[in-house]
């Protein structure tokens, strides 16, 4: 915002000045501490401190009844030593690792065979397969259990469907159907995004590719996997994010169980807080998720920064 | 579907084939077989049926007088439906109201406060602030549980509207981001020409930012209140008296019940969808980027 007016002919240094401080025009008001203040305050106030509350949780011997529950304190790496022979949590990783990435997997996979086969599909199967994909995904997650506990336990739709009338999946592979049941309820935000973004692929580098010969999957790999590679790294950043605080899913359909088969670290800290009343401990297997979503955060920023 | 393209790179390419005017849905059409559209077609169908199959109990059993966990075709009746809109399950339905309603109203006008400071103002830090708004859309919300746990019992704030608050801070950082873009959009010439008139900032942004970015604002606020809507471990942990329990928590109920009541437990998860599904369609209409955004952040 340079203005040249004769003013800078007729008193130079004072001008100078002026168009110094104009320079710097906007500068901090105090106002806008005043707009800032409600969201920052309740972001400290019931997020940070929590946060931080909770890594200290992890450290002490606080539990929900008894007499610890009032007279509690530091008990340093207590908690951490329980934590490294603790079977339970141990097989509560691999159970994590497990729906993660099953879920990241099954969620990329047919969100993008999805985008891909709706791009060349008839309108009407379109409107309906799209619909009834984004309608699984819109449904909040205490309902998307509810079905899928209905669907999957004996006598239930899958039963029926596979012919097997008293088989209990549910209770069979318990595992295997919320990871199933996860996919389900996430994929139709990437069929979403992925299609978006298939969409703004220029048809014309696709053709360009096809001249060359290139085969199907030559066009795949260096054609369109290139173009989709960001958006299908966010994709997987926000089905690891929601998969791992995946609670409501799994509580509603199993509780954990059978077992402890689908006790997933959300629900294990949750089952060791207020069910076991071992409020520090549950706060300690929290922190280790932080961590873990943390790590996935590292991994996506190196990734979508990383030039190829 | 049809964007004019301006990258220089592809345009130099549609040239060479012979005019920028390529529409690409017509063109790969032609260029398909009838066998491979009628494979993707059966595909597309197998796929959505699949997608469908654990639907249909929902739908059947909600109409169904002597429902069960199994898909039969129903003995039409609506008084499942009837049966939840009273005593109880209705009350829950109302503190799901009041619960969403209170934390939408509180995160999207602090979200639009900050937002605005934050597209516009001067502020020292603003990097990391925005950082720190980022770090906090990212961390799992099951670990702030306990902690908050402890805090609220600490100071007698196990009821609905402090866990109101802390819903409307889950979906804050979002809103923060989605109002900021909205309102990075508008020209500032606007306001500069506001505040010549001596508008005071409550005026430019109820009168000139906050309207032309009513979509953002909007889809903010529809993000924050099916964030709100769906919670369930919050309000279940966060929240003692069991006559302010919201309907995911009365849906949980009813499993555990004594005598499963099949037909309402679909009738009342049918409701419970209905505000969703609405609000979900009415954004699609405000913008189709920010909906599509709006929904990842789903607890």
């Amino acid at each position: 915002m340079v203005s040249t007016t004769p003013l800078d002919t007729i008193n130079g240094p004072h001008v100078s000045e002026l168009w110094k401080s104009r320079n710097d025009r906007e500068r901090f008001q105090w106002g806008s501490l005043a707009l800032l203040t409600p969201a920052f305050a309740l972001l400290v106030v019931l997020f940070l401190i929590p946060v931080g509350y909770a890594v200290y949780l992890g450290f002490t011997n606080l539990t929900l009844v008894g007499p610890t529950a009032v007279h509690w304190g530091f008990t340093g790496a207590q908690n951490l030593t329980r934590l490294r022979t603790d079977t339970t949590f141990i097989a509560s990783l691999r159970l994590t690792a497990f729906f993660v990435v099953g879920s990241i997997i099954g969620v990329v996979v047919v969100g993008y065979g999805l985008a891909s086969l709706l791009q060349r599909a008839q309108t009407w199967i379109r409107v309906i397969v799209g619909g009834v994909v984004v309608i699984a995904w819109m449904m909040p997650a205490i309902t998307a259990g509810m079905t899928w506990y209905a669907s999957t336990t004996a006598g239930g739709t899958f039963a029926t469907l596979t012919g097997l009338n008293q088989s209990d999946f549910l209770s069979s592979q318990p595992l295997l159907i919320v990871t199933i049941a996860n996919i389900w309820s996430q994929t139709g935000f990437a069929m979403l995004v992925i299609g978006a973004a298939l969409r703004n692929i220029p048809s014309e580098i696709l053709e360009a590719a096809t001249v060359e010969n290139a085969s199907p999957w030559q066009r795949f790999r260096l054609v369109t996997l290139p173009i989709l590679r960001p958006t299908v790294t966010a994709v997987v950043l926000l089905v690891a994010l929601l998969s791992l605080a995946n609670f409501s899913l799994i509580y509603v359909m199993t509780q954990g169980g059978p077992g402890n088969a689908t006790n997933i670290l959300p629900l294990y800290s949750y089952q060791q807080a207020f069910q076991f009343n071992n409020l520090a401990y549950g706060a300690l297997i929290g922190n280790v998720m932080v961590l873990l979503a943390a790590f996935f955060g590292v991994l996506y920023v190196r990734v979508a920064t990383r030039r190829s | 579907m049809s964007e004019v393209d301006v990258n220089p790179d592809t345009a130099r390419v549609s040239v060479d084939t012979g005019g920028p005017t390529i529409m690409p849905e017509e063109n790969r059409d032609t260029h398909r077989t009838t066998a491979r559209s009628i494979t993707s077609n059966v595909m597309l169908l197998v796929i959505g049926f699949l997608f469908l199959a654990p639907m249909v109990w929902l739908v059947f059993s909600s109409l169904d007088a002597q429902a069960t966990w199994s898909v039969e075709w129903p003995h039409f009746t609506l008084s499942n439906f009837s049966q939840v809109l009273t005593g109880s399950d209705f009350q829950a339905l109302v503190n799901s109201i009041v619960l969403a309603v209170l934390s939408t109203l509180i995160a999207t006008v602090a979200g639009m406060l900050a937002a605005y400071a934050l597209s516009r103002r001067r502020i020292p830090f603003k990097g990391p602030l925005l950082l720190f708004v980022l770090f906090t859309s990212g961390v799992p919300l099951t670990i702030l549980i306990v902690p908050l746990y402890q805090l609220f019992a600490t100071y007698g704030l196990l009821t609905i509207v402090p866990t109101a608050v802390f819903l409307a801070v889950t979906s804050l950082p979002f809103e923060i981001y989605l109002i900021k873009n909205f309102i990075d959009a508008v020209p500032e010439d606007l306001e500069e020409a506001a505040r010549m008139e001596q508008a005071s900032t409550f005026q430019v942004l109820t009168k000139v930012v906050g309207p032309l970015a009513l979509p953002g604002i909007a889809a903010a606020a529809i993000f924050g209140f099916v964030n709100a809507w769906g919670s369930f471990v919050v309000p279940l942990v966060l929240i003692s008296p069991a006559t302010q329990q919201p309907a995911p928590v009365a849906i949980y109920g009813f499993i555990g019940a004594a005598n499963v009541r099949y037909g309402d437990i679909a009738a009342y998860s049918l409701v419970f969808c209905v505000p969703v599904f609405i609000l979900y369609a009415l954004s699609s209409r405000l913008f189709r980027e920010g909906f599509v955004l709006g929904g990842a952040v789903k607890g």
